[in-house]
């Protein structure tokens, strides 16, 4: 269906090879990952697949790309529609209409296809993604989940061969990202659509991919089922870690194989070791705190202490509470009943200076904080904000980062190297509590472990608490050692992550599946308990 | 809920009235036009943010309306007739040199201005009336295929629109919650103006990838269809713009 | 082979440009000219600018408005119609004029032209602002995008935002005057003596707006002038670099090559 030939890129304005002589071959049917490094070019290589690259970004290909037999050099991306459906990486920058079924349709509308094909097809769609019930609706108000299957019916009603979706699921619920998964599942399964997928969230989209592309640090890229190329690969989800530290023979890429092999290590008789949570002084102080919008409660009598070097995790599902619970915590509007105290001081009145020392606060786009032309000048900038000694930003963003270039562009940084910059900008005026809204989308593992372990020194040596809003199991697994989970505005549970994490099946990490009931999060849980064993 | 009309039904009646009200030239007449269209208005409220353009007209129109007479009272050009009353006449400096103010102010004088107002605040209030009784989104639906691509343009603009004052909001509550609560224009637009264009790019790209500009031709997903109810208001139009015309 | 160049008014569509912008300046400057022979003139030139604009945009064929034009035009049609609203109320302070001229130094004259009219379509639209003056704000605006073509190209650094900023009170002024002479016969009609004089000298014509200009709305015209250059002296540089960036992102007019062979790739270099 799909075959890159000795396929190499190189992009205007640029002297550097993006992919080096890949070739390849992709069956009609399969599900096929492209997992790499932020920077490698896993986009660049979907976005080749239906020629958008070269023909709408510039640049110089050498090899030859075909799809369906068509080569991408003669045909613009437009000609192309029918055959290769794209679903780019956050679909409501996609949008062209605001209404559900205009925005399916319009892709049709261009090609003018006749009116009664589009009614017929446009239908089909809403029934085949389940979005029947929001087809007038305007796209802006549907949850993440929704806005991501409008894309893909946008792409799919074009009765398209092959359907490309870079990280169709980074910004989404564990729960939504089941259904887009299992949407595109199905599409393979019944209508045996090629799916090229691109997603840093290895442990989500694993167990359904036949086979991977790999594209490496230096750009070099191996191609094979999903059990040789994890066998070896750097970056992997934590289910074929766990298989590695465990020196398993077979890798599997789903929780039930998996168990299948680790029968023997469940069967092992240790006690759990007990992981007493931190009961330092209180510096969060949370006492029956209501907010409604409108008619809607957000919050119903929330009560809740944190305490100094802790990590605290707020889990739920989209539209739960926990947008408004972070922001009574740090003082965006004064709770309408009931008190928190931020040590000593109610954080809706802190202002300026104060504010900025008492609470850092990162937002779910960090890019909002950033409004310099270069890395050095925001450093400088932050530097004054925070009456530091000059350089202090700076310093602190190449201990997080080493080797980002001062005179970059803001705004060209990686995910990654933009949230350590709004790290070391926020953290460099050494706030007693830091507040973190949803930050680790679009990391990949290696940042998102760079920012556990810094959030845990962080907390630890100043004697911080931090709290931090996620829906990432494996970071708060891995990291975080209290969990409050609110579900309708209340709290359900609230406790230590492993107590917390287990009782629920949608927000339990990999590893805990593979274990289960042994209570163990992560590998180092599990290794831990091995060696204790006799 | 209202029956939804085809959305160039009010914009045709509008045309059509005003050509009948400056070719009558009666001021009565367009009087009881803006009652009659005051009260369609009313009755066919939604609560859409755009049904306000009517009221706004009116006050527009009002404004028009008072400068003009103020101005007839005041530097009018004479018009011979009764005298109503007169004002002082005021010396201007020498660099305004021709005009005279005050002075004998007649009925003449002032009905005409009043007329005149009263037929441009007429038309005002009927353009702010057909756009109170159209949605935009549905007007920018009906753009004819040869503007296609000005009718997108429009469309995606719309609804981008509310979009970015979301986004506007969000970046002024990041910097406000970083403790510049008077966050500097440079704060909140550039990472607006970032955001924005960034968007921009990927709408491109999408664009591209679903067949924009492949076709020359285009077809329209459930176009608007011209019911009996929008011929009816034509003709109701169209009647009262000829009965007005012949007069 | 190259990708799409940005939107630019080309062959018939400059013609037309050319046709409709006479046709619409005429709809403004009528009352200098028109003799007191023609029935209702204002009646005429009021029809004739929506005329011209309609004709103007249908003359923007399928084949010149790329995706990219498309889409970078919406965006900024939207940022400038969310600016509009921020002004009401306070005397001038109109930030959208800053971002349409920036705009178009940065995305050419052409984009300018019709950034200036679709914002304000879009800012109409929703803001109730629809009526017979609409045409006419639309070309004016539109005429504000078009004049950055006087500015030489190669102008860089603090001269550049020092000749924008000139533009800019230029420009207000110029939206000013404009939005003034279309209104004029409106708001005064014939008969009082700061009204146009049909048949008239154009001299006497000329001298009657003036002062009705000074009249009626200097008092907004300056400090929109004052806003709008201030704003380009404070937040042009980063503005601009921000557009330029997306310029280049963009890849407007970008070479587009294909070669056989990854060894060639490798010789380019």
């Amino acid at each position: 269906m799909i075959t890159f030939s000795n396929v190499s890129l190189i992009y205007p304005h640029s002297t550097k090879t993006i992919l080096e002589d890949l070739s390849f071959h992709i069956e009609e049917g399969e599900m096929v990952l492209v997992m790499g490094e932020t920077g490698s070019g896993k986009s660049s290589l979907l976005r080749l697949i239906n020629g958008l690259v070269p023909h709408h970004t510039g640049g110089i290909l050498a090899g030859d790309i075909s799809v369906d037999g068509i080569s991408t050099r003669l045909v613009k991306p437009g000609s192309l529609a029918h055959l290769v459906g794209i679903v780019g990486q956050n679909p409501i920058q996609g949008f062209v209409t605001d209404i559900v079924e205009e925005e399916i349709a319009f892709g049709m509308e261009s090609l003018n296809f006749s009116p009664d094909v589009m009614r017929k097809r446009v239908e089909e769609i809403l029934d085949l993604l389940g979005l029947a019930h929001v087809r007038d609706r305007s796209i802006a108000t549907l949850s993440g989940g929704e806005q991501q299957r409008v894309a893909i019916g946008a792409a799919l009603v074009m009765h398209p061969k092959v359907l490309v979706l870079d990280e169709p699921t980074s910004a989404l619920d564990p729960i939504a990202a089941e259904e887009v998964l299992s949407i595109l599942h199905r599409l393979v399964h019944d209508l045996s659509i090629t799916v090229v997928i691109a997603e840093h969230r290895l442990e989500r989209v694993i167990q359904f991919v036949d086979r991977i592309v790999y594209i490496e640090g230096d750009g070099s890229t191996s191609i094979g089922s999903a059990e040789e190329i994890l066998r070896t690969a750097e970056l992997v989800p934590p289910i074929v870690q766990l298989a590695r530290a465990l020196n398993l023979n077979e890798i599997g890429t789903s929780v039930r194989e998996v168990r299948r092999n680790t029968e023997k290590f469940r069967e092992i008789e240790v006690d759990p070791e007990p992981r007493p949570l931190v009961r330092n002084e209180i510096a969060i102080e949370i006492e029956k705190v209501s907010h409604s919008y409108g008619n809607s409660m957000a919050l119903k009598e929330i009560s809740a202490s944190l305490h100094k070097s802790e990590i605290v995790a707020v889990m739920g599902r989209n539209g739960a509470g926990k947008s408004t619970f972070l922001n009574s915590i740090v003082g965006l509007h004064a709770p309408q009943s009931g008190r928190v105290v931020v040590n000593g001081i109610q954080p809706a009145f802190l202002k300026g200076q104060e504010r900025r020392t008492a609470i850092g606060y990162i937002p779910q786009e960090p890019s909002d904080l950033l409004f310099s032309t270069s890395v050095a000048e925001e450093c400088r900038q932050a530097d004054r904000d925070n009456d530091v000694a000059p350089g202090t930003t700076e310093s602190l963003l190449h201990r997080l980062v080493p080797g980002i270039s001062a005179t970059a562009h803001p705004m060209d940084l990686s995910e990654g190297q933009r949230l350590a910059l709004v790290l070391s900008i926020v953290l460099s005026g050494n706030p007693e509590v830091l507040v973190l809204d949803e930050p680790t989308r679009g990391l990949d593992y290696r940042a998102k472990n760079t920012f556990g372990v810094l959030l845990k020194e962080f907390a630890s040596t100043f004697n911080r608490t931090i709290v931090i809003a996620t829906h990432d199991v494996e970071l708060v697994a891995e990291f975080i050692d209290r969990v409050i989970f609110i579900a309708d505005g209340e709290i359900v549970a609230d406790g230590s992550t492993l107590d917390v994490l287990l009782s629920s099946p949608a927000f339990a990490p990999q590893v805990a599946k593979v274990m289960s009931p042994k209570p163990w999060l992560t590998i180092g849980d599990v290794l831990s308990a091995l060696e204790k064993t006799p | 809920m209202k029956r939804q009309l085809h959305p160039l039904t009010f914009w045709i009646c509008a045309i059509l009235i005003a050509i009948g009200i400056v070719s009558l030239d009666n001021a009565a007449v367009s009087i009881a036009i803006v009652g009659a269209t005051a009260i369609l208005v009313y009755q066919r409220r939604e609560g859409y943010p755009w049904e306000k353009s009517f009221s706004l007209s009116l006050k527009f129109g009002l404004a028009i309306l008072i400068i003009r007479t103020v101005v007839g009272i005041v530097i009018g050009v004479p018009i011979p007739g009764r005298n109503l009353f007169s004002l002082p006449i005021v010396n201007l400096p020498s660099w305004m040199p021709g005009i005279r103010v005050g002075g004998n102010v007649t009925l003449e004088r002032l009905s005409s201005s009043i007329h005149e107002g009263i037929i441009i605040a007429t038309l005002i209030a009927l353009f702010g009336a057909a756009t109170s009784l159209t949605s935009p989104h549905k007007l920018l639906r009906v753009t004819p295929s040869f503007i296609y691509e000005v009718g997108i343009t429009l469309v995606i603009a719309t609804s981008l629109f509310p979009q970015l004052s979301t986004s506007a909001t969000r970046i002024r509550r990041a910097h406000t919650l970083r403790g510049s609560e008077k966050p500097s224009l440079r704060r909140i637009a550039i990472p607006l103006l970032e955001e924005s264009l960034s968007r921009s790019l990927h709408l491109a790209a999408a664009m591209d990838s679903r067949g924009y500009g492949v076709s020359k031709k285009r077809s329209r997903y459930r176009p608007q269809r011209w019911l009996t109810i929008d011929s009816t208001y034509l003709s109701i139009a169209t009647f009262l713009a000829l009965a007005m015309v012949i007069a | 082979m190259k990708t799409r160049q940005i939107f630019e008014f080309r062959g018939s569509a400059r013609i037309a440009l050319v046709l409709t912008t006479t046709m619409s300046a005429l709809a403004f400057l009528w009352p200098y000219f028109i003799s007191d022979q023609i029935m209702n003139p204002q009646w005429i030139f009021l029809a004739a600018a929506p005329c011209a604009l309609f004709l103007l945009l249908a003359s923007i064929g399928s084949e010149s408005l790329d995706s990219k034009s498309v889409a970078l035009l919406a965006v900024l049609v939207a940022l400038i119609a969310a600016l509009r609203p921020m002004g009401t109320g306070a005397v001038g302070i109109e930030p959208m004029w800053f971002v349409l001229i920036l705009a178009a130094r940065v995305f050419g004259p052409s984009f300018g032209f019709l950034l200036g009219t679709f914002s304000m379509l879009i800012s109409a639209l929703f803001t109730g602002g629809i009526g017979p003056w609409l045409a006419y704000q639309c070309f004016a605006a539109g005429w504000i995008g078009l004049g950055i073509a006087l500015i030489p190209a190669k102008l860089r650094g603090r001269s550049e935002i020092l000749v924008l900023a000139l533009y800019g009170i230029l420009a207000a002024e110029f939206f000013g005057i404009a939005m003034d002479l279309q209104f004029w016969p409106w708001a005064l009609g014939t008969g009082s003596q700061l009204s146009y004089v049909p048949g008239g000298d154009v001299s006497v014509n000329i001298a009657h707006f003036i002062t009705y200009h000074f009249v009626s709305s200097m008092a907004w015209d300056i400090p929109r002038a004052i806003f709008t250059a201030s704003l380009i002296l404070i937040a042009g540089k980063p503005i601009l670099n921000s557009l330029r960036r997306a310029h280049t992102r963009a890849a407007f007019a970008t070479p587009i090559e294909f070669r056989e062979r990854v060894t060639q790739l490798k010789e380019a270099r």
